[in-house]
């Protein structure tokens, strides 16, 4: 963990990497690397994902009686490599998160700051949606959309990113309303500036750092959702790979196979620990309170 | 073949011992209606043996067919289009009603003059040479039927002429001396017959349980209660079966057998099904009306490879609609249907194919490796330059005008060939009903002849000419006669009788007993 000591600490990154703990720096260095690894996934898969090879199926990974050279993890159901199927597969399973987490953030955001500016009767329709939103199980919603409006892409990036928008519209609404009550706004205000101007200059600035650290505390929120509504068969639809969809059809091989289910879940638990401590640990850099101690 | 036999006699053998019992089934698919008149999908077919008998049985050990009395004594060709049958006395409903004439007549003449739309498509597709059934007396009926039938006792064996109570089934809504459409949508979810287990409780879609009924005119059944409960992964269901929560799981993909043999507490029977997972394809869909898309659809399935390595070889791949257990009409001369890529490619350049996706529909866990089979189709298409993709539906998409090609199975419901490819591809059967599948006054000629020559060697004559025309106009390849297979505690001894048309769950007296 001190790989990086040249990084200078008093650089914004070299700040950041002495406040944590072990856990904080394994999670980073892993974060960064399952990260490269789904960036990469096109240079560095041996294997076309869908390329199916019918007389390789069920070969167990590199070191076990009968597996193929070249398939480090093992074949699937259809003989298809499940390295390159799992970098793939979470490259699609982030890329789903992090848009589904964005469009939850531009819903929320939004709706949270305009009841946060907005005049009482607007902040009580938005904070009903928002209490309904809380009241409703998430889960039912989604596989009831994906059931009406089909699972393609699309559909499922909308889904996650109604999903969690109310911890933003919350969070931003409060920040809001106390901002609004800070001297520097009721000057800008006593100058002439406009709602619209306070939001976007004075206002914003001051709440993107619990915004960041709600974005990366969902987005662990959203990668298993998508897993769950895959894992259910309401996800994206074969051949296409996510992890979730790979845990779901594995299930059926466990007791033969394990591998096909053991190396897609392996992967969802460190993309979610790995999200999870982050999340924590801008958390704790964000808060000065926290900081303090 | 053998296998099965050995079992079914040991299970006769050992029949003896069953004493009280009770039996769980793990089923991957459990019916979401019980009526044998217009049921004839392979999850319903499990479920009817037990609590329906039809006017004529068979020895359902053996596979050709051996008639025996079953709600009917005796029957006689009094006329070349007329049967006259002698009803058993005695036969009490499960609703405790007995069993008369006027039942068997309404339970026939429900079939044979359909108005119930149901009723109407197996009307058509198996039973459109039955004029009508009349009672002459308390303990007789007559059969009309419209021309001479080879068939007879085939055709009142099958499932869809099983009887039924009528005045419980006309009063189930409505005028009680009517038979209404609700009648029948009624009965289906509280279904009344003869057989030796009466349905207790029934869940659409979730459960079913059989009482032995103690009124059976016949041996008595081995067994107290069966519960048939759905599950529908494969995994949990050999889960329930280690577990105890049941006793026989059914649809065991062959990647399971080999987990199954290691265990010493559980084992495994099934055989190559005398039924045929198929694609079908639309002819009505505008992206498939040239019959060359469709034959380079078929040309580009590597069926071997599928059986290798789907079904660990244990699947009977055939050159045509056509199996062993016809008998005198089994034809594996024909070559209906081969592979090969490169006449696909070309057939595609020829009909002018302009890369739009074709999509193959298929429905989760319905058929063992159903979504496998589905997967490794499109890439085969995907290799000769179709643009393939998969939909995997909640439900049945063969009536969906833009369904373009799915899986479906072609079972064989009696030993003919009219029994299998037959009932499927009628003029006016399931699939033109369905509206992809068009005939013609030449098919139907043919057809004519298929299945009314009294002579074996035209028949089969008529028989070729379809496959001909298949092969020519397609909508349907057959990819392979599935290995079906039931894995079981080790001291229940039950197995699939040769007789019975695929999936039946017979737990009739002679058919399973536990040893402990």
């Amino acid at each position: 963990m001190t790989a990086f000591p040249m990084i200078a600490r008093n650089t914004a990154l070299g700040a950041f990497w002495a406040s944590g703990d072990r856990i904080q720096r394994l999670a980073l260095v892993l974060g960064a690397a399952l990260a490269l690894a789904a960036l990469a996934a096109p240079l560095i898969a041996g294997f076309d994902p869908t390329a199916q090879s019918l007389i390789s199926r069920l070969r167990p990974p590199l070191g076990f009686e009968g597996a193929r050279p070249g398939h480090w993890l093992g074949t699937d159901e259809l003989g298809r490599d499940l390295l390159s199927r799992c970098l793939y597969g979470l490259r699609l399973t982030l890329s789903l998160a992090l848009m589904g987490a964005t469009l939850g953030l531009m819903l929320g955001g939004l709706l949270g700051v305009l009841a946060g500016v907005a005049g009482k009767r607007i902040d009580a329709v938005i904070m009903t949606a928002v209490d309904t939103q809380i009241a409703i199980p998430f889960t039912l919603v989604a596989l009831f959309m994906l059931s009406v409006f089909g699972s393609s892409l699309t559909v499922m990036v909308l889904v996650l990113g109604l999903a969690g928008w109310e911890q933003y519209a919350r969070i931003l609404r409060g920040e809001v309303m106390r901002l609004m009550q800070m001297p520097f706004i009721e000057a800008a205000r006593a100058a002439g500036a406009s709602p619209l101007r306070i939001a976007l200059t004075h206002v914003l600035p001051n709440v993107v750092s619990p915004v960041v650290v709600q974005f990366t505390l969902s987005l662990s929120n959203i990668i298993l959702l998508e897993s769950t509504l895959s894992f259910l068969g309401l996800g994206v639809q074969p051949p296409t790979a996510t992890l979730g969809a790979m845990v779901g059809v594995g299930r059926d091989y466990m007791p033969n196979a394990p591998w096909i289910v053991l190396a897609p879940a392996l992967l969802i638990l460190a993309v979610t620990f790995c999200v999870q401590i982050l999340g924590d640990w801008l958390r704790d850099r964000a808060d000065v309170r926290l900081r303090a101690r | 073949m053998k296998h099965l036999l050995t079992a079914t006699a040991l299970v006769a053998a050992l029949s003896g011992m069953a004493g009280a019992a009770e039996l769980t089934v793990a089923a991957a698919n459990v019916s979401s209606y019980l009526d044998p008149g217009k049921d004839h999908s392979n999850v319903g077919s499990q479920f009817y043996f037990n609590s329906f008998d039809p006017l004529i049985h068979k020895d359902y050990s053996k596979a050709d067919p051996e008639w025996q009395p079953g709600l009917a004594t005796e029957w006689t060709l009094i006329e070349p289009t007329v049967m006259e049958l002698k009803l058993r006395p005695g036969v009490t409903f499960h609703n405790g009603e007995q069993m008369t004439a006027d039942d068997v007549v309404f339970s026939l003449n429900r079939m044979f003059q359909a108005t119930f739309p149901p009723y109407q498509v197996r009307m058509r597709d198996r039973l459109s040479n039955f004029d009508h059934a009349e009672k002459v007396d308390d303990h007789t009926v007559r059969i009309h039927v419209k021309r001479e039938e080879p068939l007879f006792e085939t055709l009142l064996n099958l499932q869809q002429t099983f009887i039924i109570p009528e005045d419980y089934t006309k009063a189930l809504s409505g005028d009680p001396k009517v038979a209404e459409d609700s009648d029948y949508e009624a009965f289906a979810m509280a279904p009344v017959g003869t057989g030796p287990y009466r349905i207790a409780e029934f869940v659409p879609g979730q459960k079913i349980v059989w009482e032995r009924f103690d009124g059976f005119w016949g041996e008595q059944a081995p067994l107290d209660r069966v519960n048939v409960i759905q599950v529908g992964e494969v995994a949990s269901r050999l889960t329930a079966l280690r577990t105890g929560e049941a006793d026989i799981a059914t649809n065991i993909a062959p990647d399971q057998l080999s987990t199954i043999e290691a265990d010493p507490t559980l084992k495994v029977v099934g055989g190559a099904t005398p039924l045929f997972h198929v694609m079908i394809m639309n002819q009505n869909h505008p992206k498939l009306q040239d019959a060359r898309i469709r034959q380079a659809l078929m040309l580009a399935i590597d069926r071997n490879l599928l059986n290798e390595a789907l079904w660990l070889g244990k699947a009977v791949v055939p050159d045509s609609h056509t199996m062993e257990e016809f008998g005198p009409f089994y034809m594996p001369e024909l070559k209906t249907f081969e592979y090969n890529p490169e006449r696909a490619k070309e057939l595609l350049a020829e009909a002018g194919y302009d890369g739009s996706e074709i999509t193959f529909d298929t429905q989760g866990s319905y058929y063992t490796n159903g979504m496998l089979a589905a997967q490794a189709i499109t890439e085969m298409w995907n290799a000769v330059g179709i643009k393939a993709s998969i939909r995997d539906l909640p439900k049945w998409s063969g009536n969906d005008p833009e369904m373009m090609a799915r899986n479906w199975s072609n079972p064989m419901y009696f030993n003919d060939p009219f029994g299998s490819f037959g009932v499927m591809w009628a003029p006016g059967g399931p699939s033109q009903s369905e509206g992809r599948f068009n005939t013609d006054e030449t098919y139907a000629e043919i057809w004519d002849r298929f299945r009314f020559s009294k002579d074996i060697e035209a028949r089969k004559a008529a028989y070729a000419e379809l496959m001909d025309h298949m092969a020519k106009d397609p909508a349907v390849l057959p990819l392979y006669r599935p290995y079906e297979s039931w894995a079981m505690r080790t001291d229940l001894n039950w197995a699939p009788k040769p007789g019975h048309i695929p999936y039946v769950l017979d737990f009739r007296a002679g058919s399973v007993a536990l040893t402990n």
